[in-house]
């Protein structure tokens, strides 16, 4: 068993890697929070979704890395193609989800919503919960540089349940930050909110599908 | 809406006296000697004649905006000069200091890309967060990274704003010209039905980018988005990806500075796009100074509807008596209103009692600033045209 000491390492983590955190998932969160009803409770439900399917990410990956730990050093994994391929692929699909979503959410002003599946402003929690998931598994493998560092302490531990529980404190750090998206809630939600919420999910998809596809044709993503 | 009976409305002010316009005039006048004469520039005979020519343009369109009480057309004159020409005077700097209009990375990295106000609203997350801020870029004339001068500049432009609001993209942005300029060559719009929920683009950008900004850490809306990249500073492509950046910049350039202006008369990318524009938006309701309709004498023509550049205009807001909150204080909807039912207000007071006064007090302030940002950059690319005349 890990010495206690390891886990509150892994909790300083999460709370210090937490902006980090914030900053990498506010593109995708702040918009599509913005195409929720209003109020406490419905922000709430959609961030649980959100950050359930995060820890499930977490997981899926502090068992991989515990994986390659196992047989190498962290780092160089994560320099070979697979860490390319694998982010390219994960901004692509999240790009997807992202224009589904802002298409989804067409009908979210007092119209019917009966043609959305991800998406059902005002109609059950399972539907609404279904983006939240999407999203949230998806920004739950990026591999934002603290993330990388939890992955790279993880993968020198002996056991992987050692792994899996440094995630999950590491999770729990880092989802302290989160609290403030409720704030969301207090915005009125009206035709214009909606709208600009939708319009900025598409600009952010369309730049997550031109760093996906960049990633994925080994390319720089800038043109400097 | 159904139109409305009402008072008649006032009959058109007439001129003022020569004389008298003069006598208002005669604060811009010392203004713009102050601004372009003071010790220290003007070492050669093109700068002089620069600006003593740009002295004389900006008051001269004061002149006449005091003396036929209107002010969209001349302070258009101004606006569009300033669009045509800031590309002038910035391109020819950009080339004698880098030998291109290309940016490197090295330049970047070193900071000595030209300060733009274009991407403030941007810079506000990462530096609240994390006390960085993420345009590399200086105003310092040797270059080199500056966080201070860079944030003094930001203090210069927010004490500005506080007062015009949104006049800022009126009045002193050098980006808007060339849209306006377009919009204003046809005679009447070729497309006329526009969604309206366009109007929220703006907002979205803004979102957009300052999320990503902060996710990147890195000017978003500058590497990606900016359309005016296409007539300053473009990439230095060295790849696809950087061909690919260039490509969308000349693209939004001439779909949203070119080509939608002249076929819908109105200033799109301002109205549909420009980020910066949505943020200045904000501080509309912190400026004391506002349009608004009086109700007593407005017919809902909705003339001033359509003449509003920057849609900023709704049946519903002039049934409220105001304008949107995007409104730019151009003074259009006021020079067309037949009734003189739209006017200059000052918040606080009542509308329509006294709006030659509160014209008079935003002019002086908006005047001012247009002076000290769009006269110095006028006076440049005149400068630069008497260099290749000479």
């Amino acid at each position: 068993m890990a010495p206690p000491v390891l886990f509150s390492e892994a909790l300083a983590l999460g709370l210090a890697s937490g902006p980090a955190c914030i900053a990498a998932c506010g593109p995708v969160l702040v918009p599509s929070l913005l195409t929720q009803q209003a109020g406490f409770r419905p922000h709430a439900r959609y961030l649980a979704a959100f950050l359930s399917a995060r820890l499930l990410g977490y997981l899926l990956f502090a068992i991989a890395v515990w994986e390659l730990g196992a047989l190498a050093s962290m780092l160089p994994a994560l320099h070979m193609l697979p860490r390319a391929f694998l982010m390219g692929a994960v901004n692509i699909l999240l790009a997807c989800v992202l224009l589904w979503y802002a298409y989804s959410a067409r009908h979210a002003c007092g119209q019917s919503c009966s043609g959305s599946k991800l998406v059902n402003i005002g109609a059950t929690t399972s539907h609404r919960a279904a983006g939240a998931v999407a999203l949230g598994l998806l920004t739950g493998l990026s591999l934002c540089p603290p993330f990388v560092a939890a992955g790279v302490r993880a993968a020198q531990l002996p056991g992987v349940v050692q792994a899996l529980l440094f995630f999950t404190l590491f999770f729990v750090g880092t989802s302290v930050w989160f609290v403030p998206f409720l704030g969301l809630g207090c915005l009125v939600r009206n035709q214009a909110v909606v709208t600009v919420a939708r319009m900025a999910m598409v600009l952010i998809a369309l730049y997550y599908l031109a760093l996906g596809i960049a990633m994925l044709m080994e390319k720089k993503a800038y043109g400097y | 809406m159904a139109t409305k009976a009402c008072t008649p409305g006032p009959a058109p002010a007439a001129p003022r006296s020569s004389v008298r316009a003069l006598m208002l005039t005669l604060p811009i006048v010392v203004w713009s000697l102050l601004m372009f004469f003071h010790p220290g520039t003007n070492t050669d005979w093109r700068s002089r004649t620069a600006a003593a020519i740009t002295a004389l343009f900006m008051t001269a369109l004061f002149f006449m905006m005091m003396r036929t009480h209107t002010t969209y057309r001349w302070r258009r004159l101004f606006f569009v000069a300033l669009g045509v020409l800031f590309p002038v005077g910035f391109i020819y700097n950009l080339v004698l200091a880098r030998g291109t209009m290309g940016i490197p990375v090295e330049e970047m990295i070193a900071g000595r890309t030209p300060f733009c106000f274009m991407p403030i609203p941007t810079l506000i997350l990462p530096a609240a967060l994390t006390r960085t801020i993420v345009f590399p870029g200086s105003i310092l004339s040797a270059g080199g990274a500056s966080s201070h001068a860079i944030a003094a500049m930001v203090g210069l432009w927010l004490a500005l704003t506080l007062v015009l609001g949104k006049g800022w993209c009126s009045y002193a942005c050098f980006f808007g010209g060339i849209e306006e300029g377009m919009a204003a060559i046809p005679a009447r719009p070729r497309l006329r039905k526009l969604d309206p929920r366009w109007r929220y683009g703006p907002w979205a950008v803004l979102l957009a980018m300052a999320l990503l900004s902060l996710a990147l850490f890195e000017p978003a809306y500058c590497m990606w988005l900016c359309p005016f990249k296409a007539v300053t500073e473009y990439v230095a492509a060295r790849n696809l990806v950087g061909l690919i950046q260039n490509v969308i910049f000349v693209l939004l350039f001439a779909g949203l500075v070119i080509v939608l202006p002249f076929l819908t008369k109105k200033r799109t990318q301002c109205s549909y796009f420009c980020p910066f524009g949505a943020f200045q938006s904000i501080f509309n309701k912190i400026s004391i100074f506002d349009v608004r309709i009086d109700q007593a004498r407005c017919k809902s023509c909705n003339i001033c509807q359509n003449a509003c550049p920057n849609l900023s205009l709704s049946k519903e807001s002039i049934a409220r008596g105001e304008t949107l909150i995007s409104c730019m204080k151009c003074g259009a909807c006021i020079d067309a209103c037949p009734r003189q039912a739209a006017v200059w207000h000052i918040k606080g007071t009542q509308v329509a009692l006294k709006p030659e006064r509160a014209r008079l007090m935003f002019l002086y302030a908006a005047w001012a600033m247009a002076i000290l940002f769009g006269g110095s950059i006028i006076a440049q690319g005149i400068a630069t045209i008497l260099h290749f005349l000479a």
